[in-house]
Parts: structure tokens; sequence; C-alpha cells
């Protein structure tokens, strides 16, 4: 469960400012001693339509926000027009809410696709991967309407070989292809991009799970050079043409990003570092030799690489990483703001010796086996810490766990600009997590993932309602919490009553009974997505919500306590809410208990491509 | 050196003497001047003598600053001039982009045009017709279908 696709997450953005800048009523006061001319706050003349419309297209050109966007389509029949003419950038938050057609019709000159798909709980095996959300429609729907389409950022859908051959041959000027979290395709797909995407300058390939069609994709790019920026594919497990990778970095001047997968050694690395001396960005592949047995010396070498890189300021990869090469990259670390460590397997120790030079660190993310001692080393150093990630070396539920909330406390002490932790462990304080309220005021992501279930806080064996209950009373700007341990429904209160602008809530093994939910769903008005697990809520729960359901993205429970009667009731109560039913792949119909229901607000109703385990009632 | 002038005619009937490698910012202008159309003075009916006189004070500003060296103390130096000339009332606001939109002054069009768009950032609807005062042409069901399909499907 090691997440790395921070970049396209909604709620670790900023929130957006309450009010525009340079307001007409800062103008008119100005200009009432600037201009001598007597115009009061109130009086407004009229802004002649006429002109406005004219300049119209130019001035929405400025907004680049979907939710002013949205604000200005608004306003009237003529500016919903040119709105929608002008539109560059098309977000669409549930692949199934609106259909393609719909989408194409009303925004016509669409440079850029984002579009999301599964619910985040599928990266968990809780549902079966062919459930839906498959990119042909839309490709299909695209491939004629966006002719000059330039990118498509796709999280958590099922993209195919095909639908990536249709991409390359539909879109002359396209430049930018992110997948996040996706499947379908495989090597075949990547060489068809690669060699029919002549201006490509972003393959950003983001724990996707690619098949291995053994097509050498690397050798597919074009010979005279490339306008490549941005090339990322760590998560494509399979060996790689090592000179044809060679040669590409080579005839790419722009590459700025690189991130390599584990097949690439530490030789190699160095090869490929020495042809592109202005990388920004560096994912280091093994970070070991190809033959241990070897005993090639590539110390001095991949230090000098190293010393020369004067603009790398984000590193990570460290796949199977001997740490005798860590040194290597001292005289980078001053640079740095972003540092992936999880898949590192270092102590404390070797993480001091590197984090002691990293001032400048922002994002941090590392694998527990560094402990509370390395955690503390972080917390004395990195003073612009924003973004703390901490995974699981061994993710079983059993174990004594080298991290608690003494790594948390420290973290809380020393990197007061923090504002967002992820954070897994087997044992926590109430206290800890009280202290970090309090002295992470800017904290806008909290997922706390104590291991084990139910687990209540291991010195007062109290359950963690106090912790949870302090985050979201005293972290103003919080948008997105996780829970986890021993929780009653007084967290849920909490939760409820202070969790005014949460947007993203997870809950697994939590609560006692229905007015857990009922709180959440009573009291969090800016609630979007909600996804539980295995928690005790009912049908009277689910009911509680009604009310809510149009304006949430999403809701997810698994392993709860529901039954088909309130799913159905749901279903019927609210006509433009589809609600599924998931079964496991081999699991008869006729249920009464509902193992995974999975509902969604949509424009079009049920839809067509149903598998056969899921019911939409 | 001498440098050439030209006579620009407001529609309030004020002339003004400008250099021509000032008013030629202007593609309109720089047009008529190619086409040899502009013996006698260029008559600009759409633009009254007070905002010709913004306009033109623009158009110096811009000339100027692209003799110097680029800089950091230079950019910001102009953002905070661009920023004073802005320091006016709606009308004016909308007159100088009907001139630079009418005069195709590119710079100052996309200028003006940012501070308009900053005036919407942030706003809801109603409060975007409050401050540009625009009538809500929407029927109710109209206006829900917009709200519900921005609210479901782009947001």
């Amino acid at each position: 469960m090691r997440e790395e696709h921070s970049e396209m997450s909604e709620d670790d953005e900023r929130p957006p400012p309450d009010h525009g800048s340079g307001s007409i009523v800062e103008t008119s006061n100005k200009c009432r001693s600037s201009l001598g001319i007597g115009y009061t706050a109130d009086f407004q003349p009229p802004f002649p339509d006429q002109v406005l419309e004219n300049v119209l297209e130019n001035v929405l050109h400025f907004l680049t926000s979907r939710r002013d966007r949205n604000a200005a389509s608004l306003v009237c029949k003529s500016w919903y027009r040119v709105e929608a003419v002008s539109r560059s950038e098309l977000f669409i938050g549930n692949c199934y809410a609106v259909s393609p057609r719909r989408a194409t019709n009303r925004f016509t000159k669409v440079l850029s696709l984002v579009l999301k798909g599964k619910p985040r709980f599928a990266d968990f095996n809780l549902m079966p991967p062919s459930w839906g959300a498959h990119f042909k429609p839309w490709v299909a729907a695209i491939s004629l309407a966006y002719p000059g389409l330039e990118k498509v950022y796709l999280k958590r859908m099922s993209v195919t070989d095909d639908d990536l051959a249709l991409l390359a041959h539909s879109f002359p000027s396209f430049k930018e292809l992110v997948l996040v979290c996706c499947d379908g395709f495989g090597t075949s797909g990547l060489a068809v991009i690669a060699s029919k995407c002549r201006k490509l300058k972003v393959l950003d390939l983001i724990e996707d799970e690619v098949v291995d069609d053994e097509e050498d994709w690397i050798s597919c790019f074009p010979e005279t050079g490339t306008s490549l920026e941005s090339l990322i594919f760590d998560c494509v497990d399979y060996p790689i043409n090592f000179e044809a990778l060679e040669r590409l970095v080579a005839r790419s001047p722009s590459l700025k990003k690189l991130r390599l997968n584990r097949f690439v050694s530490i030789g190699q690395l160095y090869r490929l570092m020495i042809r592109a001396p202005q990388l920004t960005h560096l994912g280091t592949g093994s970070f070991s030799p190809a033959d241990l047995l070897a005993q090639a010396d590539y110390e001095l070498e991949i230090a000098s690489a190293f010393s020369s890189s004067k603009s790398l300021v984000c590193l990570s990869g460290f796949r199977e990483i001997i740490p005798d090469y860590l040194p290597s990259i001292f005289p980078v670390c001053a640079n740095l703001t972003s540092l992936n460590f999880s898949y590192a397997n270092i102590n404390a120790e070797r993480l001091k010796s590197v984090i002691s030079h990293c001032h400048k660190l922002q994002n941090f993310w590392v694998l527990d086996s560094v402990c509370d001692e390395g955690l503390q080393a972080v917390a004395a150093t990195c003073k612009e810490l924003r973004e703390l990630r901490v995974f699981p070396f061994d993710p079983s539920e059993d174990t004594e766990g080298p991290v608690s909330e003494v790594g948390l406390l420290a973290i809380s002490e020393g990197c007061r600009k923090l504002q967002s932790i992820l954070y897994f462990c087997q044992r926590m304080t109430n206290a800890a997590v009280i202290a970090m309220s309090k002295n992470c005021p800017d904290l806008v992501v909290f997922r706390l993932c104590i291991m084990g279930r139910h687990r209540p806080d291991h010195l007062t064996g109290e359950p963690m309602d106090e912790g949870f209950g302090a985050i979201v009373m005293n972290c103003k700007k919080l948008t997105r919490l996780a829970t986890s341990g021993l929780l009653t429904d007084k967290a849920f209160s909490y939760i409820g009553k202070y969790g005014k602008l949460v947007r993203t809530l997870s809950l697994a093994f939590a609560g006692d009974s229905d007015m857990g939910l009922r709180y959440v769903l009573e009291g969090c008005p800016k609630l979007q997505k909600l996804e539980v697990r295995d928690s005790p809520f009912g049908d009277s729960a689910l009911l509680s919500g009604l009310h809510h359901y149009y304006s949430m993205r999403f809701l997810w429970m698994s392993s709860c306590s529901l039954t088909r009667q309130g799913c159905v009731e749901i279903a019927r109560q609210m006509p433009h809410l589809v609600v599924e039913v998931i079964r496991n792949v081999d699991e008869e119909e006729m249920e009464d208990s509902v193992q995974t229901m999975y509902m969604y607000r949509s424009l079009e109703g049920r839809r067509d491509d149903v598998p056969k385990f899921v019911t939409i009632l | 050196m001498s440098s050439k002038k030209i006579t620009l005619k407001s529609s309030d009937g004020e002339t003004l003497e400008v250099e021509v490698a000032i008013a030629v910012q202007s593609q309109t202008i720089k047009h008529m001047i190619e086409d040899d159309c502009a013996d006698g003075g260029i008559p600009l009916p759409n633009v009254t003598s007070k905002i010709l006189a913004k306009v033109i004070e623009y158009c110096k500003k811009h000339v100027e600053n692209s003799k110097k060296e680029d800089s950091i103390e230079e950019e910001d130096e102009l953002k905070e001039w661009e920023c004073n000339f802005l320091q006016v009332d709606q009308q004016i606001l909308c007159d100088l982009i009907h001139a630079a939109n009418y005069l195709n002054i590119k710079s100052l069009l996309d200028l003006t045009c940012r501070r308009v768009a900053d005036m919407i950032k942030g706003k809801t609807p109603e409060e975007i017709r409050r401050t540009f005062n625009i009538k809500n042409d929407f029927t109710p069901e109209e206006e829900e279908e917009v709200r519900r399909e921005n609210k479901w499907a782009l947001e």
C-alpha cells in the first residue's frame, strides 16, 4: 500500500481564498482621493454589457480555476456560452457522473482533460478489477471533439492499448500523458504513444499496473530528438532496454524529470546522470549494483555525478538500496525540497547522516525502519517540512512497530509548518495527537493509520476519541481526515461538530453505532467523499444522509451492516443517485446483507457497462 | 535625432501630438500609418481625450521600459506602475478596455482584462452580476440545470 501519487490529490491543495483580490470597493476607495471625484462605495455606474462581451473571452482566459469558471458560467446566458467555448481544461471528478457526449457538447475547445474513475478503496483490492471506469467511451468522444487536445490526466481508470493507440493517432499536438493508478494497458500501448506522439513532453506513469507485452517501448521514441521534459516509469516493473534509454536521454535536451524503475542499476544510473546534468527530479532506480558480487566500485562515480548536479531538487527511487551508497547523495541534500525514501530500508543512523543536510526539505516520504529516532532527526533539521508520509516496512498487524507517538510528537514540535501527514504506526497516544493539533495549525490533511484493529491509546487504554477530536477542533484548515484505532461514537460527534471544512473522510473499524455515521452526515456540510469499511453502520445511518448525498461525489461502505432493503430505499428516494451493490466475482445475487455499496450522483442514470457482479438498484 | 510625431484626434474634438514610436504600440494606428491614411491626423471617434491621454501614458511607459535592461527590479517597478495606473473607477476601466480593444494594444488589453478577471475571482454568480450590473436572463429551471451540471460533473 505504498502510495506515491500525491500530485493529483485535490485535498492536498490549498483551499481557494474566499475573496477575490482587487475588488471594486477597494479601487473605489482609492480613487476617491486620487481622482477627487465623489463616487461613494455604493454607486456603481453600469459596466456596458457590450464592451464586456467583446472582451469576455479575453477576461475568462485569466480564470483558470474550475470554481471561478463554474461561477462565470452561471452569470447569464452569454457568459455561459463564452465560458463554454473558452474552457481549456476540463475536469471530470467522476467519469460516471456525466457522459462524454454531454461534456463534449458543452465544451468545444478543450486542450486538457482530467478524468477520475474508481474510488480510492479499489486500490486495496476491495473491488474486483473489472468493475469499470473505462477510458474507451471518453477517448472515442474526445478524438472527434477535440482535435487540438494536448493533455490527458487519468486517475484510477481502465485504459487499454487500443485506447492509447486511438489517443496517439487522434491528436497531432499531443504533449502530456499522465496515468495514475490506472490499469488495463501494457508496453505495447506505451510503444504506440512513444512513436506516434512526436511532440510529447510528458509521459508520467505513476503507480499503474502495466502488462509486459515484451515491447521495447523505450526504443520507440523519435530518433532525431525528443521534446521530453518528464519521463516517469518507476511502476513499469519489467526490465527495459538500457542502451536505448541512454540514447533517449542523450537526445532529450529538455528532460528535467526522470524516474527510473528498479531494473536500472546504480552503474547505469551514473551513465544517465552524466548525460542529463540538467535534471531537477530524479528517481534513482534500484540504487544498487547489477551484480552484487562484482564489487565494481561505483561509489566514486556516483558521488561525482551527484556533485555535478546543481539543479536537483527532488530525489526518489532507492528501490533496492545498498546503504553504503547513500553518502553519495550528500552534495545535493542542501537543495532538496522533496525526498522519497519510502522504498529505502534504512535505519536511523543512515537517515541521520542524510537528513542533517536537508534544511530546505518540504516533502518527505520514509519507511518506519528509521524508527522514532530517525523522525526526531527530521524534526530537528527540516523546519520547512510541509508534507510527511511514514510507511510501514512490515504492514502486518501484530508487530511491535518501530515508530510510535514519540516520533509523531517530535515531528509536531519541530515541523510547525506541517500541512499534510500520513503516519502508519502500531501504537499511539491521544496526548501526541492532541499536541500535533496544537503545534501544527496549518494541517490540511491528517491521516493516521494505527495498524491492528480497534487499538486504544497504548498508555491510557482509552479510545482515540480525544486525539481525533482535537485535530478537528484545532486544525481550522483541515479538509481531509483518515481515522484509525479504537473510536467510539464520541469521535464522530467531534468530527460532526468541528469538521466544517472536511471534504474527504476515511473510516475503518470505527464507531459503536449508527449515531457515529449520523454525526458526520449531519454535521459536515462540505463532505464530498466518504469511504467507510468494517464499521457497524447500518441502514438507519445511511438514511440519515439523504439531505446531503446530492452534494457528495461518492459514498463507499464495505463490510458494514447495510441490508439490501436499506440500499433499495435510498435508491427509491433519490432517483439521481446511482446505488451500486458490489459482490465478490463468484458470489450469487439475492444476498440480503450488502458486502459493498458504492453510490454517486449522476446526470446520466445507470451506466451501461455494468459487470455481472454489480447490481444497480 | 528628431522624433517623428503624429496627431491623434479624440472623439470630443481634442488633438494630441504623440511620437510615432509610442503611437504604433496600437496596431490599429500602425496599420493606418502604413496604409498612408495618417495625413492630417488620425481620427479616433471611439476614444475620448481623457481616455486617450491614459492610453498614451501607458504606451509611453512601455516604450521607455523596452529600452531598459531586463531585471527583476525593472519588472517589479513596472508591475507597481501598472497597479497604480489601474487605480481607476469601473467606468474608466471599462473605457480603457474598450479603447485597448479598438486600438488593438494587446498588452493593455491583457492588463485590463486581467484586472476584470481579478474582480471575478472567488465570487458567486450573484456577486459577479452585482459587480458588473448584469441581468440574469436564465429562467429558474435553466439556472438550476446549469448549477446541477456544474456541481455534479465539473467539481
